[in-house]
């Protein structure tokens, strides 16, 4: 397959969505290496269900399920994402410049997704693998019924953060709003915190990585596993649990 | 499903643009709901009088000569009472200005006597209510809202998931007996019946079956009793069960408030000029040109401006 050098520009203004998501893919398939869409206005379901390498800009805000679905894509939002950001991915690297809707990297079972202003509400609920990383705070619930995978939240978390977990790590830079059933803090190896700082840098542009805490300074929260087998003396617990 | 928006000019000049604005919002949250389309929006304020707005029946439930006959006996109440002006009509509904102070529970009542069907869609200073069952484009076609000037607004697609789809149920809901308020809801009202039967138990009269209706009752309470609107949209939080994302005006200001676990979209993007808040960031992108920032709201944030 020959690489077509040049980028390739798309105007998703003119275009369905349907339409701009054929294209994406046709220009994927034919090798492109960058393809550009300007114009997406903030509408839905664009960059879904992409099975090919190669990167995929969005010069401005995308609406809900963007990158859903996707195995091996890259997908740049130079602007704000909706609901649903890369739910489902199998493998693919979605960054987002501004903040993402509710339930970002939900579901995900690799790849990474990382979101340079706040998330809302419900990130990375139940995630079956892959790295999910924020740069600014995150809402209610993040984590929920995670089930493996790495966290990264660089400011506060909302409420009920981490809760009814399997086996996801979070790692918390700012302030854990209050953590949910069964999350425990673990204190944080070395290594850990290097690991961190490598994540951060290698994520976030070093401007935007200056203004995050140090790798040692972050809060690691796992499953104190009391929710994996049922048991009736725990019944608080379970009457807790979301 | 359901549709909301909300925009606020923050400098004091307007731009002559808030019923356009408004009106293309609406057409990009369209699709959330296609049952009905609203506004309450906010304009001049008549700061000696208030502007009342009458729908004289339902176009699709009533015969055009009972509609009729509302209307006619809606203006000669209005013209014989003391102070009224510029009474004017446009299709089944009856607009009338009133000088000087008055009872607004006994103004609603006695027009509301005049005959079945009659229903006061707003009260204000400055707010005007407009809807209609169908879209945001039939909407402007009867009321031509993008010609209006104002400061600020509220508006409403909606998907009809419990009650009927008539006018009544339509939104925006006027906070009865409070000048200038009026809300918007998306979600649902878990603990209605009981706070409704709470309301109804002291008299409060509601007009529809629509669960929405009680945020606007339970409003006008607060406000009427002196809260402001922000201990109002607190008190919301603390007193109603349920899923929404609510937005009211009144004259001077605009607030939103969302339940604690976020399951209604609602993104805010301000800037020095003003707020748009909005169910989805395509009502704002679509309508507002420029280099803004959109964000999700939080669970349990109210936030309220005010000029």
């Amino acid at each position: 397959m020959v690489e077509i050098a040049a980028p390739v520009a798309i105007d998703a203004g003119t275009l369905s969505t349907k339409e701009v998501n054929e294209l994406i893919r046709s220009r994927l398939q034919a090798g492109a290496a960058e393809i550009c869409v300007a114009n997406p206005n903030a509408r839905h379901n664009l960059g879904v269900a992409l099975l090919q390498p190669g990167r995929v800009r969005f010069l401005g805000s995308v609406g809900y399920y963007c990158g859903g679905l996707i195995d091996g894509t890259e997908i740049h939002v130079e602007g704000s994402a909706g609901w649903g950001l890369a739910e489902s991915m199998n493998h693919g690297h979605v960054v987002v410049y501004e903040g993402a809707g509710n339930g970002a990297a939900a579901a995900i079972r690799g790849g990474t997704v990382v979101i340079h202003g706040d998330a809302a509400a419900r990130l990375g609920v139940s995630m079956k693998g892959g790295l999910v990383l924020v740069g600014g705070d995150c809402g209610y619930m993040a984590g929920f019924m995670g089930q493996k995978g790495t966290l990264v939240v660089c400011g506060n978390t909302g409420h009920a953060f981490a809760d009814s977990m399997y086996a996801t790590t979070c790692y918390v830079g700012g302030a854990i709003g209050n953590l949910g059933t069964d999350a425990v803090v673990e204190p944080l190896s070395p290594e850990e915190a290097e690991l961190l700082d490598r994540l951060l840098a290698q994520h976030l542009p070093p401007a935007l990585r200056a203004q995050k805490p140090a790798g040692r300074d972050f809060t690691k929260v796992v499953a104190g596993r009391k929710l994996w087998n049922f048991d009736k003396h725990n019944w608080k617990d379970w009457q807790d649990a979301l | 499903m359901c549709g909301i928006l909300g925009y606020f000019r923050k400098r004091a000049e307007t731009d002559g643009q808030l019923g356009a604005t408004m009106l293309s919002m609406l057409g990009a949250l369209g699709r959330r709901g296609p049952d009905s389309a609203g506004v309450a929006l906010v304009g001049p304020a008549h700061r000696a009088a208030y502007i009342v707005r009458v729908q004289a029946g339902d176009e699709l439930e009533m015969s055009k000569q009972v509609i009729e006959a509302n209307r006619e006996a809606i203006q000669i109440f209005a013209r014989a009472l003391d102070g009224a002006y510029d009474v004017s009509c446009s299709g089944a509904y009856v607009r009338f200005v009133l000088a000087g102070d008055t009872d607004l529970p006994r103004l609603t009542s006695a027009i509301e006597s005049l005959g079945e069907g009659i229903e006061v869609l707003s009260i204000g200073h400055a707010m005007e209510l407009s809807k209609e069952v169908g879209s945001p484009h039939l909407l402007e076609g009867k009321h031509h809202i993008s010609a209006f000037d104002g400061s600020h607004g509220i508006g409403h697609t909606r998907l009809c998931t419990e009650s009927k789809v008539d006018l009544s149920h339509s939104q925006p809901f006027w906070g009865r007996g409070a000048a200038d308020l009026a809300i918007v809801h998306n979600g649902h009202i878990t603990n209605y019946h009981q706070m409704r039967r709470k309301y109804e138990q002291r008299g409060v009269r509601f007009v529809t079956e629509n669960d929405s209706e009680v945020l606007a009752v339970y409003l006008a309470e607060s406000l009427n009793k002196g809260a402001t609107l922000r201990q109002g949209l607190d008190g919301v939080l603390r007193d109603m069960d349920g899923a929404f994302s609510c937005l009211a005006v009144t004259a001077t200001e605009m607030g939103f408030v969302k339940d604690p676990y976020a399951f209604k979209p609602l993104v805010v993007a301000e800037t020095d000029d003003f707020v748009a808040v909005a169910t989805e960031e395509i009502a704002i992108r679509s309508a507002i040109p420029g280099d803004y920032k959109v964000a999700e709201a939080q669970v349990e944030e109210v936030r309220v401006w005010s000029r």
